[in-house]
């Protein structure tokens, strides 16, 4: 087997494939589905400072390619999340990294959620979402140049674990919003999370989704997370985690040549759990094939004709 | 609870059971020698039929046979269901399940499933358990009209229970909804599955005779195993909980009945 390991965020990950934030859960849902110890690692649910009672039905449905999903960032809060779900996370990844993906309504809600955790044991480090469209203010940060700097720069202070902030695609220029969190202190960026979108069922009238509008994710978003990833780690010289629409070997190496250092598998888990292992599967069939030693060696390694 | 499993399932035998319904029997022992009545699975084509619709869909375990053979009463609706419907023997599906809170049943009363539709798949599995027990079960089983009803031939064959069949234009059997005309003289447990105006009236129907009620509901679904929070319903206390995991099988008295 080709060696999938990747030095970054001061540790090494055993594989660069980890579960998106939302589509795992806290881990223990999909124990007996997933070798969650023989992958990369995973990112929670979002963890905000209270309970959030989520978004009403319908909260998912289906589009060509993907789905459309408004959940309102439904999740247990920080202290059943240090109670109830921290400990078994601590217990049963021992090799797999955790990310824990944070939200708030504003900076002093995420600083109370990342000072809340940060001397608890069974985690790496953060995911700071700055990006979820599907609850009011969910993109503030994201697309506030200001804000974001504000809010990533006092995270910073708070915490040495490693800082990863989870970017929008719904900016005009990523790269500009990748560079605002390198200078603030992140030791690395996730692109991208989903786009928003809309579906009407047109016998009835009425939007799909009880939310009305949501985030589209899957298949259909894969170029558009490959071009953003592209843009993203152009800009700065903190590792990209890849993400969007991820199902296949092939499909994460379009992240990894564009320049992410790890992937990301949501959607994909829940057409088929077993897509974080055919995935990694497929980059070391592919390693195997390149006769590639290090996957290192394919971060970033596109080569455009006529610019090489 | 049990454990679900992620397993490629050989369909074994497919037949058309009415206009739009389909049987369709796979083999899936890992999952069959766990399932419970009431449990459901999500049924898929995987990752690489990029032609099919991407997300899996949930079915109930209409039937669990001792060779591991796995029932599923299929109707269809849209391009998930059309994209399944269209399996031959031979071909695989990509089963997760068991899934989700079964049915309890209770061990004194009688036991009477309202079945609406399509809402009959789950019964078929509780009345053959119910039947295999000498256990006192009546399906009453409601369609619109006579076309769409499931060959009452293979209710019989699969439960061993003879249905009391209603539609709604009396084009076959007694004319009128299920829960018309019920004969609850003996203090049946009631159980329900099928569209949501007919288990808002089971749910009046149990309150005014005081008998316990359980319903299976039908929620949009991700993941079918409690982590992407898409299949919620309110319960009685005002909060959205999660229909795959903490259902679909509820105490009628947990769910806040929107009208
Ligand atoms: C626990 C459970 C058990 C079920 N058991 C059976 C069964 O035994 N036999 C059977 O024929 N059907 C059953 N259903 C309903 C079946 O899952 C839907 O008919 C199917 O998902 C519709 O998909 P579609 O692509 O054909 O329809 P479309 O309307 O095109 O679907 C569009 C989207 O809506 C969702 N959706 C639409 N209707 C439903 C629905 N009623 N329930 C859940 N999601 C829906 C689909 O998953 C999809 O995401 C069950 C549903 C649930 C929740
Ligand atoms: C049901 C669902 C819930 C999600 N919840 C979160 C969340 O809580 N926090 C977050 O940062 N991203 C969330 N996401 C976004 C995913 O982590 C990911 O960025 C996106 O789905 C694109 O990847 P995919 O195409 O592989 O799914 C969610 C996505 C889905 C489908
Ligand atoms: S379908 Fe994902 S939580 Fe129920």
């Amino acid at each position: 087997m080709a060696n999938l390991t990747q030095q970054l965020l001061g540790v090494t990950f055993q594989s660069p494939v980890l579960l998106a934030s939302g589509t795992c859960g806290y881990g223990e849902e999909y124990a007996s589905l997933i070798p969650l110890d023989e992958i990369g690692g995973l990112v929670t649910k979002a963890v905000s400072l209270e309970p959030r009672p989520g978004n009403p039905p319908h909260r998912v449905a289906e589009t060509p390619g993907g789905m459309i999903n408004a959940i309102g960032l439904q999740n247990v809060g920080l202290d059943r999340f240090r109670g109830e779900k921290l400990p078994w996370l601590r217990e049963n990844l021992r090799s797999a990294r955790v990310l824990i993906n944070v939200v708030g309504h504003s900076a002093e809600d995420y600083e109370a959620v990342v000072s809340g955790l940060d001397s608890d044991e069974g985690f790496l480090g953060y995911e700071i979402n700055v990006s979820c469209p599907n609850v009011k203010d969910g993109t503030l940060f994201g697309t506030d140049q200001q804000a974001l700097a504000a809010l990533v720069s006092g995270l910073r202070a708070l915490t040495d674990r490693p800082l990863v902030v989870k970017l929008t695609p719904n900016v005009p220029d990523i790269g500009v919003y990748a560079r605002i969190c390198e200078e603030a202190g992140a030791d690395g960026l996730s692109a991208i999370n989903t786009f928003p979108g809309m579906l009407i069922d047109v016998e009835a009238r009425r939007p799909v989704i009880g939310n009305v509008s949501g985030g589209v994710s899957g298949p259909a978003i894969l170029p558009m997370g490959v071009y953003l990833t592209w843009r993203a780690a152009a800009a700065v010289s903190i590792p990209v985690i890849g993400i969007g629409g991820i199902r296949s070997g092939s499909d994460a190496l379009q992240y990894i040549l564009a320049g992410a250092s790890l992937v990301q598998v949501g959607t994909a888990l829940f057409v088929d759990p077993s897509a974080p292992v055919q995935v990694q599967a497929g980059i070391a069939e592919y390693m195997k094939r390149h006769d590639v030693a290090r996957l290192a060696d394919l971060v970033g390694a596109l080569t455009i004709p006529g610019r090489e | 609870m049990t454990a679900p499993v992620r397993v490629w399932a050989r369909v074994l035998e497919t037949r058309k059971a009415s206009g739009d319904t389909f049987w369709i029997e796979v083999d899936c022992p890992s999952i069959a020698e766990q399932a419970r009545p009431g449990q459901f699975v999500m049924l898929g084509t995987g990752l690489s039929d990029v032609a099919a619709p991407l997300l899996p869909r949930p079915f109930s375990i209409g039937a669990r046979e001792a060779d591991g053979r796995l029932g599923f009463l299929l109707r269809v609706f849209g391009a998930g269901t059309q994209r399944l419907s269209a399996v031959v023997p031979g071909d695989d599906l990509l089963v997760l399940g068991p899934l989700g809170r079964p049915f309890t049943l209770s061990p004194d009363r009688p036991i009477v499933c309202l079945a609406g539709g399509v809402g009959l798949a789950p019964f078929l599995f509780v009345g053959a358990e119910a039947k295999r027990d000498a256990r006192d079960v009546r399906i009453v089983y409601g369609e619109r009209t006579a076309d769409r009803v499931f060959d009452p031939e293979l209710i019989r064959r699969i439960t061993g229970v003879e249905p009391d069949l209603r539609t709604e234009d009396g084009s076959l059997g007694r004319r009128g909804l299920v829960i018309d005309d019920l004969d609850l003289d003996d203090r049946p447990q009631l159980l329900a599955c099928g569209p949501d105006p007919m288990l808002r009236a089971c749910a009046d129907l149990a309150r005014r005779h005081d008998l316990p009620l359980q319903v299976s509901v039908e929620e949009h679904m991700g993941c079918g195993v409690g982590t992407c929070q898409g299949c919620v319903v309110l319960s009685s206390e005002g909060e959205w909980i999660k229909s795959c995991t903490e259902g679909p099988v509820f105490d009628a008295r947990e769910l806040a009945w929107r009208t």
